[in-house]
């Protein structure tokens, strides 16, 4: 498929999906998933701003890029930190000639194969929420329409954070941002439960999870919090099929 | 990464428990930072029932033991639904949310009242409760303010259930102001690992941790590798030595 067409295809599945009560942390993944689809990058995921400012992880496309992103915020450093700081995209940084502006990021992201990164901001009324962040592990700038796309998609992902709140105020912009990041704890807590109890990783356990609130149109959150409180036993989950061909 | 906001809070914490070694600086804290009338701290047990940890003031000890009586009111949403209350003007809304609570609320010296939930993740410790004697929301600051104090008491009932304390609250909650997730993995295998609830493989993994003398995360990084678990038959720790460490 064309890129326009696939980009049109995933807008198109975002906006189905942001309808009733959708799960944010599920829209999130299949965001980050489907940047990796459309636009030239090799791995995407979406970090928030707590309601006290601190940046956290709450989706991504890989263990890899999971792993780097909690790094960022335990070293304080990185694309995702300086773009949510800031507010300002980062676009095209190309880690090879990185002059020491993330010196510990930069080693571990290089070692994770990656060579360049990009980190567009969540903005909402004139505050950086969160940052889409998405890394490449071949060379060469990323096109003007691919950062025009990937600006949409971070848009997309700040309108889901929203959900069905059309005014906004003080209190509920931290209730979304808060319920979110718990949300995300909540699919830790389950995986932590599935991992022991199903003897396997935490991505298979993660995967288990997905696929249980697929098949069930259940959102993803719902179904973590029924394993962490005990109604639904890890091992009645629902196992993940192959994964799709890449189109 | 520690804001500068945590910062103000431990200050705030520490500077109370220097005046008053003995009392619970909480709820204090929580008034003050959010500029606010007052405060209370209520802890929700299995069946739901609240009881009250804290308050700063009067008027917040006869708004928590109104609350707690008649069984409604902003800690009690908040705690039951996980989502933040706010009742700006307890005048004008008197009759909707709170028939028995609102009246008397307002006569208590209550004109606006709010709700937080303390969780991590799908463990509920209780709720923070706020009000003031004037009408109107909250600003950005102070619902911010707000929900950070939640997450800062939320750490600090697991660190007291836990009976993970040296010194003084503050000392020990500086340094851990955000869990690693592998903290909540930790909780869910040692969960099922013990055939306990999460809350309390949560406290069982923070009182070993103080006990090993050992960082939280550490030791929730060493179960998650499967170094560290959790034996039910004889209710003890188990170290599985020869793996090597990471």
């Amino acid at each position: 498929m064309a890129r326009e067409s696939l980009l049109i295809a995933t807008l198109v599945e975002l906006a189905d999906n942001l309808v009733d009560n959708y799960d944010v942390i599920d829209v999130l993944t299949v965001l980050s998933d489907r940047c990796v689809e459309t636009i030239d990058v090799d791995a995407a995921g979406v970090m928030l701003g707590s309601p006290a400012g601190e940046l956290q992880f709450v989706a991504s496309s890989s263990e890899s890029m999971r792993v780097l992103e909690l790094f960022q915020i335990q070293a304080d450093e990185g694309p995702c930190v300086d773009c949510f700081r800031s507010g300002e995209a980062i676009v095209n940084y190309n880690l090879r000639e990185d002059d020491n502006r993330w010196p510990n990021f930069t080693p571990r992201a290089l070692a994770q194969g990656f060579l360049s990164v990009h980190s567009l901001p969540m903005r909402l009324r004139g505050r950086a929420i969160g940052a889409l962040n998405l890394f490449r592990t071949h060379q060469g700038p990323m096109g003007v329409d691919d950062v025009a796309a990937a600006q949409g998609l971070a848009d997309v992902a700040t309108i889901a954070i929203l959900q069905h709140q059309s005014s906004l105020n003080a209190t509920a912009l931290n209730d979304q941002l808060s319920n979110a990041l718990n949300s995300r704890i909540i699919i830790e807590q389950a995986k932590g439960m599935i991992s022991q109890a199903t003897v396997g990783d935490m991505d298979q356990a993660f995967g288990r999870l997905r696929a249980h609130a697929r098949n069930h149109n259940e959102g993803l959150t719902g179904v973590a919090t029924r394993v962490v409180e005990g109604e639904l036993l890890p091992n009645d989950l629902d196992h993940p099929l192959p994964p799709r061909p890449k189109k | 990464m520690t804001t500068d906001r945590l910062v103000d809070i431990f200050a705030l914490m520490a500077q109370h428990e220097r005046e008053d070694p003995h009392g619970v600086s909480l709820c204090a804290v929580a008034a003050e930072i959010t500029k606010l009338s007052g405060a209370g701290i209520a802890l929700t047990s299995s069946d739901e029932q609240a009881s009250r940890l804290c308050t700063s003031n009067r008027i917040a000890g006869d708004l928590m033991n109104l609350e707690i009586t008649v069984g409604e009111g902003p800690g009690t949403d908040a705690s039951k639904t996980g989502q933040a209350v706010d009742e700006q003007n307890l005048l004008v809304t008197e009759s909707a949310r709170w028939v028995i609570y609102a009246p008397r609320a307002l006569a208590a010296g209550a004109r606006a009242v709010f709700g937080f939930p303390i969780r991590i993740g799908a463990v509920r410790f209780g709720s923070l409760s706020l009000f003031r004697d004037q009408p109107g929301p909250l600003s950005e600051p102070q619902a911010s303010d707000a929900y950070l104090m939640a997450s800062v008491i939320g750490r600090a009932i697991l660190a007291m259930q836990a009976g993970a304390l040296r010194g003084g609250l503050a000392g020990e909650l500086e340094g851990t102001s955000n869990f690693d997730f592998s903290v909540h993995q930790a909780a869910g295998m040692v969960a099922v690992q013990g055939s306990m609830t999460v809350k309390d493989a949560l406290v069982m993994l923070r009182a070993h941790a103080f006990a090993i003398n050992k960082d939280l995360t550490m030791l929730a990084i060493s179960v998650v590798a499967r170094r560290t678990h959790f034996d039910q038959e004889d209710g003890n720790w188990v170290d599985v030595l020869s793996a090597p460490d990471q």
